[in-house]
């Protein structure tokens, strides 16, 4: 212990080393809880995402069809009416 | 590629020069930074039992400054160790990653 450079380790006392030890262990399993908690509640909200993309790509799908047919009909308007 | 051929070499020479110092910390840490043994319960006890007699007292407002200002320091460092130990509960730095 003497060929230390700084000086001889310093005597911590217990109650902060407990208390650090135990804050940790606390922290470690309050994370985990939260992580496996909160992983359970997205993987949920995924699900019902992927139910209503398919709700919506068909509905934007129909949308797009009639805003085209509508454009074509207009751009058929305009140059019959410029002749 | 040559770069790459370096690589062990560089990290051997690492390695060599950093196992004194390594050296060092552990003997400090072994001190410092072991886990509380079954031994030191009663002090801690004791510790926590002074803590609150403190605190009921009223013998935390006749501190000075100084002292009062490093107990806060330190009670703050053992508090942030919950949050390092929430990132590795965890496992991300930042936020949750789900």
């Amino acid at each position: 212990m003497s060929n230390l450079p700084y000086g001889p380790p310093v005597k911590i006392s217990p109650l902060i080393r407990f208390g650090r030890w135990s804050f940790l262990t606390a922290g470690i399993l309050y994370g985990a809880f939260h992580q496996s908690r909160l992983s359970k509640k997205e993987t949920k909200l995924r699900e019902i995402e992927a139910k209503e993309k398919v709700v919506r790509d068909e509905r934007l799908k129909k949308e797009k069809a009639i805003a085209a047919a509508a454009e074509l009909k207009a751009l058929e308007e305009m140059v019959a009416t410029k002749k | 590629m040559a770069a790459a051929a370096k690589l062990p070499s560089l990290v051997n020479s690492a390695i060599t020069a950093a196992k004194p110092k390594f050296n060092i910390f552990l003997q400090y840490a072994k001190v410092e930074l072991t886990p509380p043994k079954l031994s030191d319960i009663p002090q801690i006890r004791a510790g926590i039992g002074k803590l609150l007699s403190n605190a009921r007292s009223g013998a935390w407002k006749n501190l000075t400054v100084k002292q009062a200002t490093l107990n806060t320091l330190v009670g703050m460092e053992v508090v942030f160790w919950f949050y390092v130990g929430e990132c590795i509960g965890k496992r991300h730095i930042v936020g949750y990653k789900v």
